[in-house]
């Protein structure tokens, strides 16, 4: 799996075609690619926030969250980041025939976990907090999340390109809803239990 | 000027009013973003106001919003629903001199506004901020508007009343109701007046109507726009007719309810926001119904795609739609509320609709539009149109990524508390934290404003007699 994040980093049509030429068995043992990458960001923000600690502005003093709450916040971090993943490949699965393309669930999340790539790799700047590194590692690994999309969804779903760039569209109007969903669910959450503790 | 012109009258129809109304839309897009990008660069750098009462921005902002809204929306659904109501009627405007009263009664609405805001006169009302002279001269031209586009109605000369014309009637009919009971006041000089409304019963008032003016001027009226443009420019049948019908009726009876969720915790009482926030969930359906709607009409076009830019614009605007209308119910939910309401999340919401669906869809339109008015057979350049486009998607997506970043971090850190009960974080903390998105949201606007830019010229030189058009891109062959 390894090589697949490798190259999808640095040569990532050629990656794509790859994985779209892959053996049946082999293809399918990547619907477990998110559920290992999402590791990756859960674990360096659970100690980033529990044990470096950030600062706003020009304040000196670090703030951190107690050990049981980032705990508690980096499992629910890694369930929606594997959930999200989930749903995106199932609706690109669900959106496949609109398109003319020959689907399956399996196919949708390796798609949608593939592409996810630079996001889950972007994941480790946790381990340093620092708001304006954060955003901007997070805008560049976001656009080139989506550039990986548009170039994958042909290659995998095998159809024309025009179609993929309209087939491509739509799977980022419905990322951008589940995304609000996510910020929704986050704030909902955050009223019944889940709202993070600070240390003193 | 009629001589210069004339080689431009069509037999029939009245396209005078339509060209007027379109070069305005262009014009008034372009100075309602270029405040917008002002008060952005005043957000980033406070110090851009230099001391000037007339530049501060809480007097700009509503100069922007008005300008944008009603002078840049307004002249694109005015200019759109004259066109839409005659080719679809088959017949001339009931009344050309009526006609060209409401041009330039609109354009003195504009004018009058763009002078008195910086001079600080405002009711306070927001989307209402005009004097009472300007809303009764605002009452006289809408209900000459209504004269103009329900006579035409009345005298069409085929059977069936197209659905475009449901969505601009319902906009008109109840964008007069609003404006004329939410205008209310009593006035105690030229220039000054006290709303007849007094506390929580004037909040409710104000955002009965504040939301309704997203509702019916910036959502039924373009949905009009779209029901006549994405079918035309896809050159294929609306998806479903029946669809049509039943999210209009659905559209109209709900949104008018869902004002309440703009007071959420505050001295309105409780049940009003309840019912406020599940009439705003129950809008989702509506919503997604007109949404649905234009993208199966245009799913079946994708050879089109890639070749037409004017595509593009329709399509990326009913995707930003959808995903508007969706955040909309969500943020109306009171515990999501709690949270974002005050922060910039609003804000990115506001422009995700304004920019990805009222101002595409109407670039769009106009694309499609002004080479018809103009006796064109396509605009000037399309390559400029594609340009165009990406400049539009893209400022877009920067300033609504931002203002998410912002509101959603502003909302955390004002809420945050330790663990002996102090806040983590003072206000002007959380104001620092969000300069870089500031910046960003700056970046965003001016790239969309830039592009308005290029539609101008592109605008200027269709409508130039003796000019050749460019090119069209090679790909049509392609394909």
């Amino acid at each position: 799996m390894i090589q697949h994040t490798f190259g999808l980093m640095t040569r990532p049509a050629n990656q794509w075609r790859t994985i779209a030429g892959l053996p049946e068995n082999s293809f399918r043992t990547l619907v477990l690619y998110p559920c290992i990458m999402a590791i990756l960001p859960a674990v360096a923000w659970y100690y980033g926030t529990s044990r470096v600690g950030w600062s706003v502005g020009d304040q000196d003093d670090t703030i951190k969250l107690t050990i049981d709450s980032a705990r508690q916040l980096s499992i629910l971090f890694y369930f929606a980041m594997v959930a999200c993943v989930v749903v995106i490949g199932y609706f690109i699965h669900w959106m496949s025939d609109t398109y003319g393309a020959d689907s399956s669930i399996t196919k949708g999340i390796v798609i949608a976990g593939m592409a996810s790539t630079p996001m889950f790799l972007s994941g480790v700047v946790g381990f340093h907090p620092l708001l304006w590194l954060d955003l901007l590692i997070g805008v560049a690994a976001v656009s080139w999340s989506v550039y990986l999309l548009y170039l994958g969804i042909p290659i995998i779903m095998k159809i024309p390109e025009e179609r993929g760039f309209l087939f491509s569209s739509a799977v980022l109007g419905v990322a951008l809803v589940i995304l609000i969903c996510l910020m929704v669910g986050s704030v909902i959450l955050w009223d019944f239990g889940a709202a993070p503790a600070f240390t003193d | 000027m009629s001589e210069l012109n004339s080689a431009l009258e069509h037999p029939t129809y009245n396209y005078k009013v339509v060209r007027q109304f379109a070069i305005m839309t262009v014009v008034w897009g372009i100075v309602g973003m270029l405040v917008g990008v002002l008060i952005a660069a005043q957000l980033a750098w406070p110090a851009l106001n230099f001391d000037l009462p007339w530049l501060h921005f809480g007097r700009l902002r509503p100069l922007h919003t008005n300008a944008v809204i009603f002078a840049f929306g307004g002249s694109a659904l005015f200019a759109t629903s004259y066109y839409i109501v005659q080719r679809t009627c088959q017949t001339r405007l009931i009344s050309d001199r009526l006609a060209a009263i409401t041009f330039w009664g609109w354009q003195v609405v504009i004018v009058a506004a763009a002078i008195t805001l910086p001079l600080g006169l405002t009711t306070s009302k927001e989307y209402a901020e005009l004097e009472w002279p300007i809303d009764l001269l605002i009452a006289v031209v809408w209900v000459l508007y209504a004269i103009v586009f329900f006579g035409t109605i009345v005298k069409r000369k085929t059977s069936h009343i197209y659905v475009a014309n449901w969505f601009f009637g319902a906009f008109i009919i109840t964008v007069a109701v609003l404006h004329i009971i939410n205008s209310m006041a009593v006035p105690v000089s030229a220039f000054k007046s006290y709303s007849v409304y007094a506390g929580t019963v004037d909040a409710m008032v104000q955002w009965w109507y504040g939301h309704n003016a997203v509702g019916f001027f910036l959502t039924a009226g373009f949905l009009g726009m779209m029901y006549y443009f994405v079918p035309k420019q896809a050159e294929r049948p609306v998806y479903s007719y029946r669809l049509s019908i039943v999210h209009f009726w659905a559209l109209v009876s709900v949104y008018i309810w869902a004002g309440p969720h703009h007071l959420h915790y505050t001295a309105l009482p409780d049940w009003a926001q309840s019912l406020g926030m599940v009439m705003s969930l129950i809008l989702l359906a509506p919503s997604w119904g007109g949404m649905i709607n234009g993208i199966m009409t245009l799913s079946g076009a994708w050879h089109k795609l890639r070749t037409d830019p004017i595509l593009r614009f329709l399509v990326v605007s009913l995707s930003f739609y959808g995903m508007s209308t969706f955040e909309g119910p969500m943020m109306s939910i009171k515990t999501v509320n709690a949270l974002s309401h005050y922060t910039d999340w609003t804000i990115g919401h506001v422009h995700s609709g304004a920019l990805g669906w009222v101002a595409m869809i109407s670039i769009g339109s106009l694309y499609h539009l002004i080479p018809v008015l103009f006796g064109k057979e396509r605009m000037y350049s399309v390559d400029l149109i594609n340009v165009h486009f990406w400049m539009s998607t893209i400022g877009t997506v920067l300033y609504i990524a931002s203002m998410w970043v912002n509101g959603i971090m502003q909302g955390l850190m004002w809420r945050a508390y330790n663990q002996d009960g102090t806040l983590t974080y003072s206000f002007v903390e959380s104001v620092a934290a969000s300069h870089p998105g500031y910046l960003v949201r700056l970046a965003g606007g001016f790239i969309f404003f830039c592009g308005m830019l290029i539609m101008a010229y592109n605008v200027y030189m269709t409508s130039r007699k003796n000019v050749a058009l460019q090119p069209a891109p090679a790909a049509a062959s392609a394909a």
